[in-house]
């Protein structure tokens, strides 16, 4: 019963995550007209958007191999995956907590839906899909080791990789309190967050110009609900980084139980820490210009110089 | 005529002399026709240009023959100030074996004009380079030249199965082609662009164009000349005050009509309207080649700004309708004068700010220094005009050195020409705005003071027989040559337009070959071409 209502929370939350996944993206692009002194289209767009790809049929490529089809289905059940590893409303602290996986499996199964969707833009044949995977993998090479050390420079001191254990004990260790190295993980993480959800400098989601492709190069090829399938996933993938990010370094009103006051609490305080999040992409989104390609990973690197250094201060 | 001493005495084995099309222009009359690359080299060495080459069937005429054109402009440094004359060679071709050797080696200005020619008359150009075709693409059937008289301007002809057109290949380990367009993500025309790619790094362009050749200068034909003027305005959206300046003011020199002051005023203005929205749009386009989307979104609302005001001046957003042969259509009232200085206050104002921001911010200044090299001697061989030709380097505005409209006419009417020496999309874009300044200044010169007096005269139905009228009008991506001929009946018999796009898309690969293939829409923007002005 107890195990049964927990899996229930559980799903309820992860379910929550994905769902917001697309008014996060109109968030952001709401934000991006209205500094741009445009009108904009709704927060809702981006449901529009989906409803509109779910009712389309598709268009394949006569180079795909039976694979490609997949594709879509596996890179968003590897994302939405993610989402049940995240605490998002309720961070029960000690043993109620189900083992549901850690940060590193959520790490590694966003790496393997970028790496499904490199081989469905390679196996579609298209010179973008090529261009866009190699890309893409070229920021991943940059990005995930960086990552790993951020979070893992949080989790060495809370003494678990649990990210549900590590938002809940954070107001309680000592160890957990705010210091040097927290300041430079969060640095990394902002600057790998940009990369990860696939923003200006490092890419362009709003461009039309297949040449300079990165994440949308790869999506090029796929149409109709396999389309909004990935669409979907990236929205998951934007929010599940946002609130990684969250629950690493403000995992403030996280609720223990299920009194609907602490509900509300938290739900509030998911609210106030995305939009605070989606703010900042928002505003870097339109105050810089897309790196040149060759000068990302200098800027990647900055990333990966802070978790490091993150790391290994709270090691010594 | 001073600048050109010498150089009759030195043709003149070859060649017969005559003053034309304009008074102060010369026509030299080669006797032979394998003299052409000797008197392209003689005028070359005397610093002209070749700013067209056109072609005319005359096969039905006394002549019985195809002609040549070479209309060359004065150029060279040692000619300033250039003097406003064109320098026209005329070769006479046997309809029955119309061959004559290339000057594409000597002069790579003429690679496009003679294989255009090659594709529409059937001209051979022997020794030329790359004979491929250019206009004509896969399936139009061998031996058929649609700018020929004898070709029914109404025919369908029957689609042969083409061969794939031979691209230049180039081989070895890790290349990669990667083919782009014709067709498009955004809403623009259709071009085709061959990369062959290393990694990222661009080791061979080829950009194919022509896929909407509408046929307009053979449609035009036989049409009067208000008809013809309708279609010349139409050639494209971007440029139609330009176009339709430039075919009134063939035709007005053809019917040796005088244009009221204040019809040349108002025409001016229409022009430096245009220019500026063009400008400033493409300041916007840059940006959004860099991504940088505050700058795309403040060019566009610039841009919507002044074509607001141009409405209402001409009734259409494109500025059509305004000019007629003969003159204007519409006055310019007190209200709409005011509109007009009030918009080029409020526009200035946000060029600088805008301006200012992409200065200050280090992360387009990275996008846009050093890409899309394009050397001063690259632009000057390929004969480059307009912004691109300028960023290079190149002094040369035909507003400044064949003066139209009301260039010239008033002390603040002379324009000063900016140029820059970097050559790369940063230079294009401080042209561009420099530039998008100047017009300012001049349509608020215009408007204060904007002669009084009749807005048109009277322009004769048909124009006298024969006579051919020459202009080069600087439209907002650089030189127009118009060339125009009327037959006996007083209609048009020839009409050729080397669009500023024609001349520039030559320079567009050699400048993306320096770049990385991400960077190519930025550079390609940075030049901003037109594809109707080439397919025309």
């Amino acid at each position: 019963m107890d195990n049964t209502a927990a899996i229930g929370k559980i799903v309820a939350q992860a379910g929550l995550l994905v769902l917001l996944g697309p008014l996060v993206t109109g968030f952001i692009q709401k934000l991006k007209a209205r500094l741009q002194c445009r009108q904009g289209a709704s927060l809702w767009q981006p449901y529009r958007d989906l409803a509109k790809l779910l009712r389309k049929g598709t268009v394949q490529s006569d180079s795909a191999s039976p694979f490609f089809r997949a594709i879509p289905v596996l890179v968003l059940a590897a994302t939405v995956t993610t989402t049940v590893m995240l605490p998002v409303l309720w961070a029960p602290a000690g043993a109620a907590r189900l083992p549901m996986g850690d940060a590193i499996l959520l790490l590694a199964l966003l790496a393997l839906a970028r790496f499904l969707c490199a081989i469905g833009a390679l196996d579609a044949g298209g010179a973008f899909g090529g261009m866009g995977a190699s890309r893409e993998m070229t920021v991943g090479l940059l990005v995930e080791p960086a990552m790993m050390m951020a979070v893992f420079s949080v989790a060495v001191a809370g003494g678990t990789t649990d990210l549900v254990h590590l938002a809940a004990r954070r107001g309680m260790l000592p160890a957990l309190a705010w210091q040097a190295p927290d300041l430079l993980a969060l640095f990394a993480m902002l600057v790998l967050a940009l990369a990860e959800t696939g923003r200006i400098p490092v890419d362009n989601p709003d461009t039309h110009l297949e040449l300079t492709m990165l994440h949308e190069g790869m999506l090029l090829e796929h149409s109709g609900p396999g389309l909004a399938c990935i669409v979907l996933a990236t929205h998951t993938k934007q929010i599940v980084i946002l609130t990684l990010v969250a629950a690493l370094f403000f995992p403030l009103g996280l609720a223990e139980g299920s009194e609907p006051l602490e509900i509300a609490l938290a739900g509030g305080a998911l609210f106030a820490k995305l939009f605070a999040l989606a703010t900042f992409l928002g505003l870097v989104e339109s105050s810089y210009a897309k790196l040149r390609f060759f000068r990302v990973p200098q800027f990647l690197g900055l990333g990966l110089v802070c978790a490091f250094l993150a790391l290994a201060l709270r090691i010594l | 005529m001073p600048p050109l001493h010498g150089l009759e005495e030195r043709l003149a084995s070859w060649a017969e002399f005559e003053r034309g099309p304009r008074p102060q222009d010369l026509t030299v009359r080669l006797k032979r026709v394998e003299d052409v690359p000797a008197a392209v080299a003689e005028l070359c060495a005397a610093g002209m240009a070749l700013a067209s080459l056109v072609a005319t069937d005359e096969e039905a005429t006394a002549d019985r023959d195809l002609k040549l054109r070479y209309v060359f402009e004065p150029a060279s440094h040692s000619l300033r100030p250039l003097p406003d004359m064109f320098v026209t060679l005329l070769a006479s071709l046997d309809p029955a074996r119309p061959e004559l050797p290339s000057i594409a080696v000597e002069v790579p200005a003429a690679n496009w004009h003679e294989r255009e020619a090659q594709d529409l008359f059937g001209i051979v150009f022997s020794g030329h380079p790359d004979p491929r075709p250019l206009v004509v693409h896969d399936g139009w059937p061998k031996g058929l030249y649609p700018l020929r008289k004898r070709f029914a301007a109404g025919q369908r002809p029957p689609v042969e199965p083409g061969e794939e057109f031979p691209h230049l290949l180039v081989e070895g380990e890790g290349v990669l082609e990667v083919p782009v367009g014709p067709i498009h993500a955004g809403i623009i025309e259709p071009g085709h662009f061959r990369f062959s790619t290393v990694g990222e790094s661009v080791l061979n362009l080829e950009a194919r164009l022509f896929y909407t050749h509408r046929g307009l200068e053979k449609r035009i034909e036989g049409m009067t000349t208000i008809d013809a003027f309708h279609v010349a305005e139409r050639v494209c959206g971007v440029c139609s005050v330009a176009h339709g300046l430039g075919f009134c003011e063939a035709a007005e020199q053809i019917a040796e009509i005088e244009m009221p002051v204040r019809a040349r005023g108002l025409r001016t203005l229409a022009l430096e309207l245009e220019r500026l929205y063009n400008h400033l749009g493409d300041i916007g386009n840059i940006a959004a080649g860099a991504s940088y989307h505050y700058g795309t979104s403040a060019g566009l609302r610039m841009k919507e700004a002044i074509q607001q005001v141009g409405e209402r001046l001409t009734g259409n957003r494109f500025l059509r309708g305004l000019l007629v042969p003969g003159g204007v259509r519409f006055d310019l009232s007190a209200e709409l004068a005011r509109s007009i200085e009030a918009a080029m206050a409020a526009t200035a104002e946000a060029l600088a700010s805008l301006m200012e921001r992409i200065e200050n911010n280090p992360t387009v200044i990275d996008r846009l220094d050093t890409t899309g090299l394009l050397s001063l001697p690259d632009a000057i061989a390929l004969g480059m005009t307009g912004v691109g030709a300028r960023a290079s380097g190149v002094d040369r505005d035909a507003r400044r050195d064949h003066p139209h409209a009301a260039y010239g006419t008033a002390s603040d009417l002379n324009v000063t020409v900016v140029t820059e020496s970097d050559g790369d999309v940063h230079a294009r874009l401080n042209v561009r705005a420099a530039e998008a300044r100047e017009s300012m200044r001049l349509v608020r010169a215009l408007l204060a003071s904007l002669p009084s007096g009749p807005l048109r005269v009277p322009m004769p139905e048909a124009l006298p027989p024969w006579r051919i009228g020459l202009a080069a009008i600087e439209s907002p991506r650089g030189a127009a040559i118009h060339w125009l001929r009327s037959d006996s009946a007083g209609r048009v018999d020839r009409y050729h337009l080397r669009s500023a796009s024609y001349a520039n898309w030559p320079a567009v690969p050699l400048a993306a070959q320096s770049s990385i293939i991400p960077d190519f829409p930025l550079v390609n923007k940075s030049f901003e071409l037109c594809y109707s002005c080439t397919d025309r």
